[in-house]
């Protein structure tokens, strides 16, 4: 089987911020190379992708992961069945009982929720409530929903973000699905301290002879340039997804989300929103290939060359040895940057504009899935 | 006998052998079960997919670079619509996760000429994205080093050390002691019992056994040490061996 594989690969620098804080409020770090890095958890870019989306695609396409499931499922019942709106909530509880999400009792005055949070698509959502409207009229609802075979209902028309992301249901393991892309944790190319702003707030109404601050605190922050790195499996994106079409434009979403994307940790306070100043994608057909190792030795400023400028040149060298020492030649890779300093990344791939990139990244992974199926 | 060697290192890597519900711990180096479920997972086999023929693998892990342990700290939040339909956010429990940060480590299998080449084979264009413990920590560069007929110990010892050229220049000797940590022979003395002999990955019943394991080390070749350097020893004055 030929194997189609998304390695996406970002140089991007922020300014003083703080995007993403540990629980004593300093931003994430990690040890590579021996030093300390700047860090942003997986977590933290992959929900700031996922919420990306939302703009982008059609709702139909959209999951929605929460723990409200049984009022979800409720109003779409009442949607599809206005007449059945005075049993819909008794419905939902039975579907997800044979379903086997359990739901617990309500609290007073509420309805009842799953113990975690789960995510379903809208076609599951649409699928299970007709499921429930039809299995309604019947003697014994739970015995025509198992009928109905409910639990295959929630295991197939994942939504593009769960067939990206993932799916964990606590109590029944086969409704899992297995993530087809795979995020890692951004890191700094080079060594960074946390610093503290130390700020005072005035009062405002404060009178004249009353001297002092109305407030002092800490804000603690870095600058720092990041490499980020997230690879999507194409193959089993297309598993999850079961559709080559869906596939291409999961695919397309993904890209341009994760490159476009800022978590917003402190968002207000730094105003850090910044595009990167590179990103590489490659498609493979063998393995996903990290090339975090270009920047095991930190990369340092000089007067003459900056980060940015550094950093190209170690990605290019580290993407070239690797091609040459294991023959892992891509299939094909683009380039988008901005500025002279990231000039050495042609060498690794045409440098084009980001929206063709996303439509030619979408075209590849449609021809090689479509000739392969 | 064949062994396949694996090379695991990159910034972040994460081997749990007991976590529970929110805190997620790792071992200070990688499990038989995290290495089973990697190549599990490179071969395309499903959770429930029976593991018999790798079961009977032989391990060693040697620790080129240790690293350090790293908490991360996560948060979680859900919508909650209030009476007046305005929604606030209410947190989910705060989970820790535990990571070795900036370590690097061999592995090496040690089975049937046949199934370590299809090991190595599969690492090379796995079925499933392969990562280090945890999903969100890939490999740094690729896995796989090599088949070689040879046993475990031997082919730990003749591999070139990997840690960071950073690293290796703290160390001023030509010759280093790398840690091995390897499954021990039948009735070995001194051998730990840890729970980490991987049995099934059904998610519906996880099954792990028990495992023992001997540690010892080889010595390798410093590409940054200088001749006639000694490491510093302050129990040398004390005399004896």
């Amino acid at each position: 089987m030929s194997r189609t594989i998304i390695d996406i690969h970002v140089l991007q620098t922020v300014p003083p911020s703080n995007v993403n804080r540990d629980d004593t409020g300093s931003p994430k770090t990690a040890v590579y190379g021996g030093v300390r890095r700047a860090r942003v958890s997986s977590q933290a870019w992959k929900r700031a992708t996922r919420v990306h989306f939302q703009d982008k695609l059609d709702p139909s396409e959209l999951g929605v992961r929460t723990r409200r499931i049984v009022e979800l499922l409720a109003k779409e019942i009442t949607r599809q069945a206005p007449e059945l709106a005075e049993r819909a909530n008794e419905l939902a509880v039975a579907t997800f009982k044979v379903v086997g999400i359990v739901v617990k009792p309500p609290k007073k005055g509420e309805v009842e929720e799953s113990g975690y949070l789960v995510f379903l698509s809208r076609r599951q959502i649409e699928s299970l409530a007709s499921a429930a409207v039809e299995a309604a009229g019947a003697d014994d609802v739970g015995k025509a929903l198992k009928e109905a075979d409910v639990k295959a209902l929630a295991d197939r028309d994942h939504s593009i973000a769960i067939s990206l992301f993932g799916r964990m249901v606590a109590d029944q393991a086969d409704l899992n699905v297995d993530a087809a892309a795979q995020v890692a944790h951004a890191i700094s190319v080079h060594p960074v301290e946390t610093e503290f702003d130390y700020y005072t707030a005035v009062d405002d109404t404060n009178p004249e002879e009353d001297t002092g601050a109305g407030m002092i605190g800490t804000v603690e922050f870095n600058s720092s340039t990041l490499y980020r790195y997230a690879t999507v499996d194409a193959n089993r994106l297309a598993d999850n997804l079961g559709d080559v079409e869906a596939t291409s434009r999961a695919v397309r979403t993904f890209v341009e989300s994760f490159i476009r994307s800022m978590p917003t940790g402190k968002q207000n306070t730094f105003a850090n929103r910044t595009l990167p100043e590179a990103v590489i994608v490659m498609v493979r057909d063998t393995q996903p290939i990290n090339l975090v190792g270009a920047f095991e030795n930190p990369i340092r400023e000089s007067e003459v060359e900056g980060r940015i400028k550094r950093a190209s040149e170690a990605l290019r060298d580290e993407a070239q040895e690797i091609e040459r020492a294991y023959s892992e030649t891509p299939v094909s890779s683009w380039v988008v940057r901005v500025g002279e300093d990231t000039a050495s990344l042609d060498d690794l791939g045409g440098s084009v504009a980001l929206a063709d990139l996303v439509a030619s990244v979408g075209a590849i992974v449609g021809a090689r899935l479509g000739s392969s199926s | 006998m064949s062994v396949v060697a694996i090379s695991l290192s990159g910034p972040m890597q994460s081997w749990g052998s007991g976590s529970k519900f929110v805190r997620r711990s790792t071992e200070m180096a990688p499990t038989k079960s995290g290495i089973v479920g990697l190549i599990a997972a490179a071969k395309g086999l499903r959770r429930t997919d029976p593991l018999e023929e790798l079961l009977g693998l032989r391990l060693g892990v040697r620790i080129d670079q240790p690293g350090q342990l790293m908490r991360d700290f996560q948060t979680a939040q859900r919508p909650r619509k209030e009476r007046d339909g305005t929604v606030t956010w209410r947190s989910m429990p705060l989970s820790y996760r535990y990571y070795i940060s900036d370590a690097a480590f061999v592995a090496a299998l040690e089975g049937e000429r046949a199934l370590v080449e299809g090991i190595d084979e599969a690492l090379r264009s796995p079925a499933f994205p392969l990562y280090l413990g945890r999903r969100s920590c890939p490999p740094a560069g690729p896995l796989a080093l090599g088949v070689f007929d040879d046993d475990v110990m031997s082919v730990l010892a003749q591999l070139p050390w990997m840690a960071g050229e950073r690293h290796q220049r703290r160390h001023v000797t030509q010759d280093v002691r790398l840690g091995v940590l390897r499954d021990a022979h039948a009735g070995e003395p001194g051998a730990e019992t840890i729970h980490d002999e991987p049995v099934s990955f059904d998610p519906n019943r996880r099954l792990y056994g028990w495992r023992s394991v001997a540690r010892e080390h080889v010595v390798v070749t410093n590409p940054h040490g200088r001749e006639g350097a000694v490491e510093h020893d302050p129990m040398s004055v004390l005399g004896g061996g």
